[in-house]
């Protein structure tokens, strides 16, 4: 993932009629993010704080170019929006529904993969870049502008752990949460890869959590690729063993999926491991 | 969620694949022998367990499906009993289709020797993506792994990728898949998995026994003094896990999710009552889609409705934090700047008992 994608000019939100849609238009304009254009079928011509509705996607982008979408449509209508950017050739779509089935995302992840596209999420808070937009949900006065970098695959873990490096005086260029559950576009690696390339990355945190072995496979990258210091945490040490925890993808299945493997895995790559976020937040320089 | 075997075998036979003949029973079989009888847990490892038998000999039916019924598997107790004629088994073989994670494919799996042991075999399973496009292609490979004749595999695993697309199926498992001496193949026994969060398109799921259990609820140790409420998974674990870091007992984990109601703290706050040792109840909400305001409100109702409550330690912070501590101030509901203080007056409260 390079940086030019992350600095998203003009930035659309799909299905921004809707609850979850309006209120987050309102936050993400106050946080700074430059919204053009809304999508909701069928409510053409409405406006969502002072921003125009269209019906699709194609209609906006003959009025003006589109960098970034954010999606919040309904799981069952998810796919079809996903498809739509994708189609559009969104440079990044930012998915924040939960509950999209996995079959669907299957289709959306290697739809976006041929395109190009970068796909965030879905089932994630998005991405917050203190001072200058977000893209999804993070409470902005969570952020502090600065250096650090913060790539999460638990929403409420990212809140976390920006609240508590603002509190410290401690300011971030990227908060990105990635989602947890079992599909997902932009993976660990894909940010750990913006957080090495960019200059401004003075620092990066990783918060992991039980299921799959994505972890694992950021391990290996920091090995190979990374120079700046990363800190990291793994939550669900005490999941129990093939027990879904409420994300669709957070199932402790065999022993690599466990908060302890991962944790190791990290840790003897040069990883500062931490098993609270409230010690890692404490940690970091 | 994960069927039954019955269930699972219902789906395949819709699909024209073959499974052996049966009838579901609840405590009399009346039909012929030999018969199989298969406990009907959402589990594996039945066979070691005890819950499968077969049956010759009408003297020992009635105390073999007594016994049956009488005999939990991993905390299960079946309600029913797959009664199925018995297969004279040529070959036991392996097939399964599964979605990795990691490159976002479904996987055909296969194996020419299956059954119970399979699991001894780790590293010589053919695993090969599929899709609708490469069916006959992956077919082949699969009927040079499994020993088997092209023209005899390639229907069946056209109709199972089928099924696996119409089910939302996460997991479908053919162990055994069964060669019979006339060659022909059967499906022995079926493990299918269906994605819950499919649920909307499949209004028949809701006849399935194994419902969509909440996965936002899970016990962790019923005589744990501490529970625990938080929102997003990720969180939730962490509580969790910070919880037992002091040195406490959590009891459960609890992600109430995204856009919390009182309806929802209601039923929560509920299932911790049934737990009998709860001293403390620690809820963490961090809200970003969430409003802390209407957790307060909720909080607040559930409050009234149910009585005596353990003490509520609760940390709030997010969109609408401010309003929400007002909210429970003005009812005298204190709460905590962070998790760590809420844990430390947990801890008071637990040892003070």
């Amino acid at each position: 993932m390079n940086r030019e994608v992350m600095n998203a000019k003009n930035v659309i939100v799909q299905g921004i009629t809707g609850s979850h849609g309006s209120f987050h238009t309102a936050q993400m304009i106050d946080a700074g993010t430059n919204i053009v254009a809304g999508t909701s079928p069928g409510k053409a011509g409405l406006s969502v704080a002072g921003i125009p509705v269209y019906n699709t996607i194609a209609d906006i982008k003959k009025d003006m170019p589109v960098d970034a979408t954010v999606v919040f449509v309904p799981a069952p209508f998810a796919k079809n929006a996903l498809l739509e950017a994708i189609e559009a050739r969104i440079p990044l779509v930012v998915c924040i529904t939960e509950g999209i089935p996995i079959h669907d995302m299957l289709e959306v992840k290697n739809r976006a993969d041929a395109a190009k596209v970068v796909l965030i999420g879905p089932n994630c808070p998005g991405v917050l870049m203190p001072g200058l937009r977000k893209l999804g949900i993070i409470p902005a006065a969570m952020g502090l502008p600065g250096s650090m970098a913060v790539v999460s695959r638990s929403g409420t873990l990212t809140y976390e752990v920006a609240a508590g490096l603002t509190a410290r005086g401690i300011g971030q260029k990227y908060i990105i949460g990635i989602g947890g559950d079992r599909i997902q576009g932009t993976s660990f690696v894909d940010c750990l890869s913006l957080f090495q390339n960019d200059p401004d990355v003075t620092a990066i945190i990783l918060i992991g959590e039980i299921g799959g072995t994505s972890e694992q496979h950021a391990a290996k990258y920091i090995a190979q690729n990374i120079t700046k210091p990363v800190y990291a945490c793994v939550a669900g040490h005490e999941a129990p063993a093939g027990i879904p925890l409420g994300h669709a993808g957070a199932i402790l299945g065999s022993i690599d999926e466990s908060a302890n493997a991962k944790t190791a895995a990290l840790a003897s790559v040069g990883v500062q491991t931490f098993n609270s976020i409230t010690s890692l937040v404490q940690s970091v320089k | 969620m994960r069927l039954l075997e019955h269930e699972a075998k219902a789906v395949l036979k819709g699909s024209d694949l073959p499974i052996p003949s049966s009838q579901l029973i609840t405590n009399i079989y009346h039909g012929s022998l030999p018969v199989v009888l298969k406990s009907q847990v959402p589990v594996g490892g039945r066979g070691k367990a005890g819950g499968i038998k077969i049956v010759s000999d009408k003297g020992i039916l009635q105390t073999t499906i007594d016994a049956i019924l009488a005999l939990p598997i991993q905390g299960y107790l079946p309600k029913t009993i797959l009664a199925e004629e018995v297969i004279t088994i040529e070959r036991e073989c392996y097939l399964s289709l599964l979605i990795d994670r990691d490159s976002a494919t479904i996987r055909l799996i296969a194996h020419p020797e299956g059954g119970v042991e399979v699991e001894q075999h780790t590293t010589d399973f053919l695993n090969i993506p599929i899709t609708l496009q490469s069916i006959d292609d992956s077919a082949q490979q699969a009927a040079a792994r499994l020993q088997l004749p092209v023209d005899l595999v390639t229907p069946f695993i056209a109709k199972l990728f089928a099924t696996f697309i119409r089910s939302d199926a996460t997991l479908i498992e053919i162990n055994p898949l069964i060669l019979t001496k006339n060659n022909s193949l059967i499906c022995g026994d079926c493990k299918m998995e269906l994605d819950d969060s499919a649920s909307f398109r499949h209004p028949d799921w809701k006849a399935y026994e194994n419902q969509a259990s909440s996965a936002n609820f899970v016990i962790l140790d019923p005589s744990g003094t501490i529970a625990t409420i938080a929102n997003g998974a990720g969180l939730a674990m962490a509580t969790v896990d910070a919880v037992a870091a002091h040195g406490m007992k959590p009891a459960n984990f609890l992600d109430i999710g995204g856009g919390a109601t009182a309806g929802t703290i209601i039923a929560a706050f509920s299932k911790i009552m049934e737990f009998p040792d709860i001293k403390a109840i620690v809820i963490n909400i961090f809200a970003g889609i969430t409003r802390c305001d209407e957790v307060a409100k909720a909080i607040l109702e559930a409050k009234k409705s149910i009585t005596k409550l353990p003490p509520l330690y609760i940390r709030l912070a997010g969109t609408n934090f401010e309003d929400a501590v007002s909210i429970l101030a003005s009812e005298n509901i204190p709460t905590l700047a962070t998790l760590e203080e809420c844990l430390l007056a947990a801890k008071a409260e637990v040892t003070h008992e």
